[in-house]
């Protein structure tokens, strides 16, 4: 659309003073759709293209492994793993129970490995967090924390009685975020002692 | 323009410190403020009880403690922010803030221990405390509140809003709320009361739940909690399509529905419609009880 004439070089102070409609130069239709025509006789005796046609972005082929492993980290979970047994823990060891290792059906359900390492991270620093917590506050979130624990045991062990419950299925995926829920707000309010 | 904003708040910040600095037990500052504008406040220890009002300015009014450093105010670009300065070594006092801000702004309050306390604010608020108590009163605009072991009181007028709150171990007591609710708690206890809910959502660990209020048509409506009760007493003019679910806990409701057994399997379920089935109501359980009743 630029000009090249010193006529269009001039300044334009209002609308009104361009041409409503500009003509191109030449009509280059003929010559394109010339070519589209070629192109479609040329066709039938192209090379068959492979079934791959249409290209996949790569982010997306990504996503669809990660998903893929994620449903078979789930399935192997529901329907192979063995059922744990009853919790073992004494109540006075909670405390340190609150770092232990996940189990093989913690595994099986949070397997995104991106959870596992904000997890482990946030209970690397459970203690010091908690430290910093007022002594009342502290108390409570501890049996919170217990709570917590108590539930995925008692979640798990009825699980182990009827592993296909949707419902036990869901409580347990919820204690998990509800886990990491608490986690992150410990994290975040010894922060707040700091930042305020 | 840029230059005077900067050069009040300056001011405001040099003459706020220096009064602290000369030993006062009282602070008192007023800036001018946005009627829409925000408003932040930070407090360690102590309390925080903000007002809202018709006039286009912040004040604030503290009592502070042996302890504390300052207070520091400051405003700029309709930002206006309140903050109680504590020592960096050695514990730190205890500041009593009184502030009162335009009716309209959008409110945040971050305590630690400090109880916050908020009334006659009509913007968004959000409360953040890990051990204070917080009481406010809903004005009609969101509210995001979290508290870790504070426990907390929200009193409404039954505008509608969408109301967001969460804690580990505090409980909550909401009265006359309406609109939106998704509430949490680990193992506090909730007790909730809605005038009109659209939708609900509230989950707990161990902590248990109380609901009494109105379901709006078509809402939906889903407690969950692991070993808490749900008591859940919710009327619905259009009805609604309800589902109870526990493994382990007792089913009982007003309306003589028989809950059924899952065979040789552990668990029972309740499902049926009441009224015109406008609305869903989902409630599971693990080893807790469940009531539901259709009637406020």
């Amino acid at each position: 659309m630029s000009g090249t004439g010193s006529a269009d070089e001039r300044k334009v102070s209002s609308l009104r003073e361009l041409s409503p409609a500009i003509e191109p130069p030449r009509d280059l239709w003929p010559q394109i759709e010339a070519r589209i025509n070629a192109e479609r006789r040329s066709a039938p005796a192209a090379q068959p293209r492979p079934a791959r046609a249409r290209a996949v972005p790569p982010r997306w082929l990504a996503a669809a492994a990660v998903m893929a492993s994620v449903a078979v980290g789930v399935w192997i979970g529901r329907s192979l793993l063995p059922a744990p047994g009853p919790g073992v823990q004494s109540p006075g060891s909670a405390r340190a129970s609150f770092a232990a290792a996940p189990t093989a059906l913690d595994v099986a359900y949070v397997s995104d490995p991106r959870y596992q390492r904000d997890r482990a991270a946030l209970m690397k620093s459970l203690q010091t967090r908690l430290a910093a917590l007022p002594p009342a506050a502290r108390a409570k979130v501890m049996a919170s924390l217990a709570a917590i624990q108590r539930a995925k045991q008692d979640l798990q062990s009825a699980l182990g009685k009827d592993p296909g419950n949707a419902l036990l299925q869901e409580l347990l995926v919820n204690t998990y975020q509800d886990e990491m829920r608490v986690l992150t707000d410990i994290h975040a309010a010894s922060d707040a002692g700091r930042g305020i | 323009m840029g230059f005077s904003r900067l050069a009040a708040a300056m001011t405001v910040l040099f003459a706020s410190a220096a009064a602290c600095a000369s030993g006062d037990k009282t602070f008192e500052r007023q800036v001018p403020a946005e009627a829409h504008g925000v408003v932040d406040i930070s407090n360690v220890n102590g309390t925080v009880v903000v007002s809202g009002w018709d006039r286009p300015e912040v004040s604030v009014r503290a009592e502070l403690s042996e302890g504390v450093e300052r207070v520091d105010v400051s405003t700029d670009h309709g930002r206006t922010t309140v903050k109680v300065v504590q020592p960096h070594s050695g514990h730190g006092g205890e500041a009593d803030l009184h502030v009162q801000i335009p009716k309209d702004s959008e409110l945040t309050v971050s305590a630690v221990s400090a109880d916050v306390a908020t009334a006659g604010v009509t913007g968004v608020q959000r409360l953040n405390t890990v051990s204070g108590d917080i009481t406010a009163e809903l004005g009609g605009s969101d509210l995001e509140l979290k508290s870790v072991s504070g426990n907390v009181k929200l009193k409404g007028h039954g505008q509608p809003a969408r109301l967001h709150v969460s804690t580990v171990s505090g409980d909550v007591h909401l009265e006359h709320g309406a609109g939106e609710l998704e509430a949490g708690t680990v193992s506090g206890t909730l007790v909730v009361s809605l005038d009109s809910a659209r939708s609900v959502r509230a989950r707990s660990t161990s902590g248990d739940v109380h609901f009494e209020g109105k379901l709006a048509r078509g809402a939906d409506f889903d407690a969950t909690s692991v070993s808490g009760d749900l008591n859940v007493r919710a009327s619905a003019d259009a009805g609604y399509a309800y589902e109870v679910s526990t493994f382990s806990g007792d089913i009982s409701n007003c309306f003589n529905a028989t809950p059924s057994e899952h065979g040789h399997l552990p668990g029972h379920t309740l499902q049926g419609t009441r009224g015109d089935g406008a609305g869903h109501l989902r409630l599971k359980t693990m080893s807790g009880d469940v009531q539901l009743c259709d009637r406020k």
